[in-house]
């Protein structure tokens, strides 16, 4: 499928002004937030892959997260060698874990898929905590080093200001991006989105639901991986906390509010709702408490009652009203 | 050591009733309207604060008792709304995702709404018999556990009778086993619907007060019943009602015994290793009998 030269235009642009971005707004306490929004851009991309293409309702996605910060962390602490490798080690290691996960998962979907991957994260949050020689416990790893610098000919880069890992983190994105879009854009995509909807229908037409399923649970486990190792080397610590329920559930908050089962709503969702809470952070003061996860949970019940399409849908309603731009023009690349 | 082992299974059994009793709500929703609810341990979580409230007011075992009570209504009336408002809209979709992501906000909401109301300190829910224990040869427990085993037994006794004799449980039941044909035989769905989720939400509350009495009552206490409650109902096969209270006990009993011989750090782990287990072997449950597919 060819993209449109215009679409092809706005998602250029939008690239650009992504690029930019850290050369406009300097603030650092901006660009920290603007990172964070990018973990958890990739966080819901990877959730979304399965959740939203496959029907398969992964409540485990902490895991994969944690996983992957646990990995990138100790092999920089413990071996020494580049946090690059690190990088790589915590998304393979996860991706390998999202296969192993997967096998169980074959058989189960609904309540039970959903309880036994809950299981995974949690049996995997108890070793974090109680494997004190390996993880320090509940203290979790502090002090896990920067991102290693790059040495290109005389030139070298350095990773230590919140601009550096903004572009890190938005090459991840980016990359996580296109991958998925690649996919679900294929015939493959396609294949999947129709053991979602009928899985016997699927495999009566000869689909492998089986490879197809592993196959989308090993991917979105390693782009979950690279989001924590991410996560590890920027935030400089790692507690079991990345392995809690919280993580998943803030993962799929996003991913609804932001549109399920479409490549702009994760992005959407995620970014709408850091941004968000941080500035809801900051009316803590005046309210004197925190109402940030109320409105997570008001949010998530509304969005599914009222607006199952989620955000991408609102937008989608709101240009289709206007007529300006046909339906099937897909909001893809522009959005970050 | 034999006594040691007699002592950890009675300790299992007290806390594997509270689970059962949890469970119970758990998977008569799930039988009746098959929704899977992931705020079930939030109902707990309220019914052990209504407790908390009620023993400040009125303190000793009339209190104890009372606060049983008062959990249950008010739970259950916190489950018609919540039915009304957030699941009831949600019937005719028929999709398992939005069902049990609708529960996950609403699991957040409560949690985190408790929170700001209650704050963040964890409360306790005082001992009407002040520590009393009681003693059978080797083996001990306090009178207060001992209290919430019985209680949840005679809970699950009642819910027994009702469900087995009164002609709303068997209207419930036999919703439960076919909707359409009970629909046809002129039961109100709406209404069982309602009274299910109350009732099942109920018995949360009640075993929300009993969890409370012997661990610590806190806004964030709801998430460790609901996944038991799950590992319980998904052992005994959902919707499955005597699958849930030998399940309960079952669990209890296993948590206890493998923590103490096992890992005792590990003892949250212990269900859900078994569920695993479980889903690859057997997955319609321990106690289904078997069906042709």
């Amino acid at each position: 499928m060819r993209t449109p030269l215009k679409q092809r235009l706005a998602a250029g642009a939008g690239i650009l002004v992504l690029l930019l971005l850290p050369q406009l707004v300097q603030e650092r306490y901006f660009l920290h937030i603007a990172v964070m929004a990018g973990i958890y851009t990739i966080l819901t991309l990877s959730w979304n892959l399965l959740a939203g293409y496959t029907g398969q309702l992964n409540l485990g996605h902490a895991a994969f997260f944690g996983i992957g910060a646990y990995t990138s962390a100790l092999v920089a602490i413990k071996l020494g060698i580049s946090a690059w490798f690190g990088l790589l080690a915590g998304g393979l290691l996860a991706a390998f874990s999202g296969f192993l996960l997967g096998f169980p998962a074959l058989r189960l979907s609904g309540p039970y898929l959903a309880i036994t991957t809950i299981g995974f994260a949690e049996i995997l949050r108890l070793v974090a905590i109680n494997w004190v020689d390996l993880t320090r416990g509940s203290l979790g790893l502090s002090g896990v080093p920067l991102l290693s610098p790059i040495s290109l000919g005389t030139w070298t880069i350095k990773f230590y200001y919140e601009r550096d890992y903004y572009y890190v983190v938005l090459a991840a994105v980016l990359m996580t991006f296109f991958c998925i879009r690649c996919l679900t854009h294929s015939e493959f995509g396609v294949s999947l989105q129709a053991l979602r909807d009928d899985e016997p229908g699927a495999q009566s037409i000869g689909i492998n639901t089986s490879r197809y399923k592993l196959t989308v649970f090993t991917l979105s486990a390693f782009f979950a991986g690279i989001a924590g190792a991410l996560f590890a080397h920027f935030a400089r610590l790692v507690s079991p906390d990345t392995l809690s329920l919280h993580v998943t559930f803030d993962t799929l908050t996003m991913t609804m509010i932001g549109g399920l089962g479409t490549i702009a709503g994760p992005i959407l969702g995620a970014v709408a709702l850091t941004f968000l809470s941080e500035w809801l952070r900051a009316l803590e003061d005046f309210f004197k408490m925190d109402v940030r996860l109320v409105l997570y949970g008001l949010l998530l019940i509304l969005t599914i009652l009222f607006m199952r399409e989620g955000l991408v849908g609102l937008v989608r309603g709101i240009t289709e009203r206007f007529g300006s731009l046909p339906r099937s023009r897909n909001l893809g690349g522009d959005h970050d | 050591m034999e006594s040691l082992f007699l002592q950890q299974t009675l300790n299992g059994l007290i806390i594997g009733s509270i689970y059962s009793l949890i469970a119970i709500g758990l998977t008569m929703i799930f039988g009746v309207m098959k929704i899977s609810n992931f705020a079930h341990g939030d109902y707990a979580m309220v019914g052990a604060y209504t407790a908390v409230f009620l023993m400040a007011w009125i303190p000793g075992w009339m209190g104890w008792v009372g606060s049983v009570i008062a959990a249950a209504a008010v739970v259950g009336i916190l489950g018609i709304v919540t039915e009304r408002l957030v699941f009831r809209p949600l019937l005719n979709r028929w999709t398992d995702i939005d069902m049990i992501m609708v529960s996950i906000g609403l699991f957040i909401l409560l949690e985190n709404l408790a929170q700001l109301f209650f704050g963040a300190t964890p409360r306790m829910i005082s001992d009407p018999f002040r520590s009393a224990t009681v003693s059978l040869g080797d083996i001990s427990t306090s009178m207060l556990r001992l209290l919430c085993l019985v209680f949840s037994c005679l809970a699950i006794g009642v819910l027994q009778v009702f469900l087995n004799r009164s002609k709303l449980g068997i209207a419930i039941r036999a919703t439960s086993q076919n909707r359409y044909a009970a629909q046809l035989m002129g039961i109100d769905i709406s209404l069982i619907y309602i009274i299910t989720f109350s009732v099942g939400a109920a018995l949360a509350g009640v075993g929300g007060v009993l969890y409370g009495t012997i661990f610590a009552v806190h806004p964030l206490m709801g998430a460790m019943p609901t996944l038991k409650a799950f590992v319980v109902t998904i052992l005994g096969g959902m919707g499955n009602l005597r699958g849930a209270i030998f399940g309960g006990f079952i669990l209890g009993v296993a948590e206890s015994l493998g923590g103490n011989y096992l890992a005792m750090e590990y003892q949250h782990a212990i269900g859900f290793c078994i569920i695993i287990l479980v889903l690859l072997l057997r997955p319609s449950g321990l106690f289904s009998k078997r069906e042709s597919a």
